[in-house]
């Protein structure tokens, strides 16, 4: 499995916190993101979106708007070549059926929610195109709606799609819960609400597409997926060769740039005017429409010895899709495989629904389906803690999974787990206790837990590409088609290459994210790019130097594998070195190549019946453990978390710099999502489309996130990392709800954990919500 | 967005600023520090003709003590104010508000006019005034007004300002000795406007009884709400733990607050009455010549 893990001070280059290529370029605002992108000629778009979450449209006249000086052209669903994007999603057929998740690049008779794509116009100026969107003449009948998951699945409910509200379905059985349950000395049942939360990335969904000299469909395009290029060439039915999408540095994705977005609506404006297009979505735009993340209500009954050793678990999740599908079936398959958390529980039931509504739809967002069950799973550890008057670390570490242990889908755990020494790390970082600085004030502590998938669903059969090669002067070139996100994604392929072939970090150019001209590498999503590219770049790099040090082995008369390459150097074992450029002449003279392109396939597997508990869902998972220390004013409700700390084993941190952004940045949007972020939609509208409404926290409402990096040496990533760009969202959450219980003895299970509910639990105020 | 087209002038005289606004009535608005116009126009809220910046008029600025009154130019920046000994020294609860208004980039370009003319029921400013009795001084072709708060504000964002008019100072009157006062708020975020904030202001004779307070509260109605009947119960009488429960009882039964987006108006009553309370307890402490007390 593992490679043999090299001692960290072997490595030269892996393992340093390096400065990235990018960062200086985005602190000096030199890069060019794809609103920055500009071409002669270009046209302006924008979007016709519907105001309500349910109509039909009984009118839809583009005459006048066309018509306007100025305006290129007005497209609706009628003018698309083929008007359907559709996904199959493996594996989900046991009461649902066949699932084929379809979305309408534009509306066609019947708008699902509020902000749905109606209708699109380029213009010679954005001012232009936003008058001709106002110009344009449509009549909607309002339908009736549904606006919860629980009136969705009512019967005589209104249908949101002809084949039912039920999205889809999962379900896991393992062991006899109900035996478990009764035998157990403490049960704890509880019940979780999590809220509808949006990405909020600074940099919103942007792009510019052209028709280039080549007549090949080019698009620049913020994105986490440039394979979309397919999608495009599917809607406007050309032949997939003939699009070409170019991923740019993102401002932010977190997942909400996964699904398509503004691509293939600037290749059918591209298409149909032959001129080049932007499109950028304003912030209201961007909060109104883009998908989210699923609210979810979870119920939860957990049975535990005296000794505090889980017997059983029973679990209820019941999601919200919105409007379409996008992915909410994997989401929903995440939040089931990840429902138990950490944790050994012999006997588990899962029942996971999601339902469609009329509300905004959600989709991919960071933690994918893996955050919301933490909330709940380290909520009910923590409940049996207490009862049971265990320490919040004892009852984690006696529970932990081990190597060898098998989830209750039936996947057997084949690296280390960390997780007590996690624990124990964060916990400790908070000592000494702030004492509270005023009467009415608590201070309480508290932990959580979390494993998050790392890597594609095995049945996905997932793979990367890349290709690494030197020119003539030695200097070095990789590329892969890698989106990078931000978080260092192309900047760790460079160390990597630079680590094996023996050239300093400045020697190596990258090139990224385009589906023409770099080996594809799959979606910059389920923290799977270090693990997948960066094991397809090892590859490349370690062929690429065996195939060199063939030649050198000549040159140098020593054979290849006591051969050594550094400095820009080959050296042999006596001390002799042969320069790499003078290597490189004699390959191009011999006629071996001085470059290598290699594909990693990720473990692959057949779609396992959850319900039998039989396989392998997942690559492997990372592991982590966050604490924090609240404040609560007892009186008014008010938390404020005055020290934290995240622990995350990721194997091997290949830029220890980038792990900390990473589980800062997580910790820090956790945190939002446990305390004040929160869409609010009130019979499908949408009540929070400015960020003077949708709160995130800013630099002045966090405090300082302590990373701890632990490297157990186990991961299935280059030099056994494991992926880390999920995990660290996971846990503040529940590490917020624990250390507030610690603190007042209240349970908060609704989120975001806001002053007013507070105290409300407090019992401060009369009234109930 | 971006705002629609507007005309732009920058006067350099108060009388050349009330001559355009004269000149221009209803269409025209008044830039000061930008801080809530600028994004009032870019959401397309407002549709001014003509802005008329009067950042470039000297004579509007300024911090002076006249005849037992602090007066602040309305062009005044709100971080001027917050660094100023002066104001620390005469109007110490204007000092304690400061600080949570936005935050400090925000207090950079932010006037004290501005804020007032703009009259956002949430913010920090119009319930100093409220509480202390200021005076707003206002100037227009019929000449110089001067207005009490409760002549002033008259609901969400709104005051009696006629187009044509300029708010050019406001006037508070200097803390008498043995003044202390404290401004506490809850708010959803830091620098974000209060749920509820409260302004206090406690006079002690030298035997330590209570001979004046004043509360106002911002953010739970229309208009700032100056809160008598909770006062009233410090005064004649040494300040203890009874007499400023019972104030805070009192002001969150004055208070009818709204629900919004980020709070119930059940949440905000009982926060009125806590932080009644708070505010009032500090306010003490510091006529006392206490120390610092807790923050909410
Ligand atoms: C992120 C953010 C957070 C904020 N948080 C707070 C907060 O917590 N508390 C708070 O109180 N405020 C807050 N504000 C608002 C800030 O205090 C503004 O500065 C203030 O409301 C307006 O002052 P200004 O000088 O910027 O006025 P402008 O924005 O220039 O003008 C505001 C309005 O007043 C009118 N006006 C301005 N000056 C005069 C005058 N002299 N005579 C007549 N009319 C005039 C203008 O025509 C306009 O209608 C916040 C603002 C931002 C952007």
């Amino acid at each position: 499995m593992a490679d043999v893990v090299a001692a960290p001070e072997a490595l030269r280059v892996v393992g340093r916190a390096v400065p990235r290529h990018d960062a200086r370029d985005k602190a000096v605002a030199a890069t060019a993101y794809a609103a920055d992108w500009a071409l002669p000629g270009m046209l302006h778009a924008a979007v016709l979106r519907s105001p309500y979450p349910s109509a039909r449209i009984v009118k839809l006249d583009t005459a006048r708007a066309a018509a306007m000086p100025g305006v290129a052209v007005v497209l609706t669903a009628r003018d698309v070549p083929r008007n359907t994007l559709a996904t199959d999603v493996p594996g989900q057929t046991a009461t649902v059926g066949p699932l084929r998740a379809t979305l309408h690049v534009l509306a066609e008779d019947r708008v699902r929610h509020q902000g749905e794509p109606v209708a699109l116009v380029a213009a010679e100026t954005l001012e232009l195109a936003r008058a001709a969107v106002e110009a344009i003449d449509v009549a909607y009948e309002r339908t009736p709606g549904v606006f919860t998951p629980e009136a969705a699945l009512a019967p005589g409910a209104p249908q949101v799609h002809a084949a039912g509200n039920l999205l889809a379905q999962w379900r896991i059985a393992r062991g006899d819960v109900a035996a478990a349950l009764a035998g157990a000395a403490v049960v704890v049942e509880g019940e979780y609400t999590t809220q509808l939360v949006d990405a909020a990335y600074l940099e919103p969904e942007s792009g510019v597409a052209w028709i280039d000299s080549d007549g090949v469909i080019t698009i620049r395009v913020s994105t986490q997926v440039i394979e979309h290029f397919r999608d495009v060439a599917e809607v406007l039915r050309v032949p997939q060769n003939r699009v070409r999408v170019i991923g740019t540095y993102l401002g932010g994705g977190f997942g909400g740039k996964e699904d398509v977005t503004v691509e293939v609506y600037l290749g059918l404006l591209a298409l149909k005017t032959g001129r080049p297009v932007k499109m950028v979505w304003t912030r209201q735009e961007s909060l109104l429409a883009r998908a989210k993340r699923h609210p979810y209500r979870m119920r939860y009954r957990t049975g535990a010895t005296a000794a505090g050793e889980i017997l059983g678990q029973q679990i209820e999740l019941l999601g919200d899709a919105g409007a379409y599908a996008y992915l909410s079936a994997l989401v929903l398959l995440y939040s089931t495989v990840t429902a138990a958390g950490p944790y050994r529980v012999p006997s588990v039931e899962v029942q996971a629904r999601v339902a469609y509504t009329n509300n905004p739809p959600t989709s991919a967002m960071r933690g994918f389906g893996g955050m919301q069950t933490v909330f709940a799973y380290e909520s009910q550890m923590d409940r049996v803690a207490r009862a049971l008057g265990m320490d919040a670390v004892e009852i984690r570490r006696i529970n932990a999974l081990r190597r060898g242990d098998r989830l209750p889908v039936g996947q057997v755990i084949e690296t280390h787990v960390a997780l007590p020494e996690l624990c124990e790390r964060v916990w400790a970082a908070l000592e000494p206790p702030t004492p509270p600085r005023a009467p009415h004030v608590r201070v309480g502590l508290g932990l959580a837990c979390n494993l998050q998938p790392y890597g594609r669903i095995v049945w996905l059969h997932d793979w990367s590409s890349a290709w690494v090669g030197f020119e003539m002067d030695g200097s070095l070139v990789v590329r892969c088609g890698v989106p990078d996100v931000g978080g260092g994604q192309a900047s760790s392929l460079c160390q990597i290459a630079a680590e094996v072939l023996g050239v300093s970090l400045e020697r190596v150019s990258v090139h990224i994210a385009d589906s023409a001209l770099t080996p594809l590498a799959g979606t910059t999503t389920a923290s799977r790019q270090l693990y997948m590219s960066g094991n397809a770049v090892l590859k490349a790099s370690r062929e690429l130097r065996e195939q060199l040090l063939r030649v050198a082995e000549t040159m140098l008369g020593a054979e290849a594998a006591t051969l050594a390459m550094t400095g820009d150097l080959v050296h042999a074992p006596d001390g002799r070195t042969l320069a790499l450029p003078d290597l490189l002449r004699e390959c191009a003279r011999a006629g071996v190549p001085r470059g290598h392109l290699a594909v990693y396939n990720a473990p692959a597997g057949e779609p396992v019946d959850l319900a039998t508990g039989s396989g392998k869902v997942f690559p492997d998972y990372t592991y982590g453990a966050h604490a924090a220390e609240v404040e609560v004013d007892t009186e008014t409700g008010v938390v404020r978390v005055l020290r934290y700390a995240a622990a995350h084993d990721v194997g091997r941190a290949i830029n220890p710099q980038s792990v900390e952004g990473q589980i800062q940045g997580g910790a820090v949007q956790g945190l939002g999502y446990g305390c004040m972020e929160e869409v609010l939609v009130e019979d499908g509208i949408n009540l929070t489309t400015s960020f003077a409404t949708y709160l995130i926290p800013t630099a002045a409402d966090v405090p300082d996130v302590e990373p701890v990096i632990v490297e157990s040496g186990e991961g299935l990533g280059p030099f056994n990392a494991r992926g880390i760009g999920e995990p660290p969202i996971g846990p503040p959450a529940a590490a917020v709800a624990n250390a507030i219980a610690d603190a007042t003895g209240a349970r908060l299970t609704r989120l975001p954990i806001t002053a007013e509910r507070v105290a409300r639990a407090l019992g401060r105020l009369d009234g109930t919500n | 967005m971006k705002p629609p087209p507007f005309d732009y002038e920058a006067p350099t005289s108060v009388e050349e600023a009330l001559a355009l606004l004269g000149r221009h009535g209803e269409q025209a608005k008044v830039l000061a520090g930008g801080q809530s116009l600028m994004p009032m126009l870019s959401f397309r809220l407002v549709r001014p003709r003509i802005v008329v910046d009067v950042n470039d008029i000297p004579a509007l600025a300024g911090i002076r003590e006249v005849d037992g009154t602090l007066a602040i130019g309305a062009m005044t920046r709100q971080r001027a104010v917050e660094q100023s000994a002066l104001v620390r020294r005469r109007c110490p609860l204007l000092a304690d508000a400061m600080p949570q208004i936005g935050h400090f980039q925000i207090r950079n370009r932010g006037t004290i006019g501005g804020s007032l003319a703009h009259a956002d029921p949430a913010a920090e400013l119009p319930a100093v005034v409220a509480a202390l009795g200021g005076r707003l001084v206002v100037r227009g072709p019929g000449g110089e007004r001067q207005l009490a708060p409760e002549e002033f504000f008259v609901s969400y964002l709104t005051t009696t300002l006629e187009p044509g008019e300029l708010l050019v100072e406001v006037r508070l009157p200097v803390a008498p000795p043995s003044t202390g006062t404290a401004f506490v708020e809850v708010s959803r975020r830091h620098g974000d406007f209060a749920l509820v904030g409260v302004a206090a202001s406690v006079t002690l004779d030298e035997a330590g009884a209570c001979v004046g307070a004043a509360v106002a509260l911002t953010g739970v109605g229309p208009t700032p709400v100056v809160a008598a009947e909770a006062a009233a119960v410090l005064v004649g009488g040494r300040p203890d733990a009874r007499a400023l429960e019972e104030a805070g009882r009192r002001a969150a039964a004055a208070v009818r607050p709204d629900s919004d987006l980020h709070a119930s108006a059940e949440y905000r009553t009982h926060v009125a009455g806590v932080l009644t309370r708070r505010a009032l307890a500090r306010a003490v402490e510091r006529a006392q010549g206490g120390g610092e007390a807790v923050t909410p």
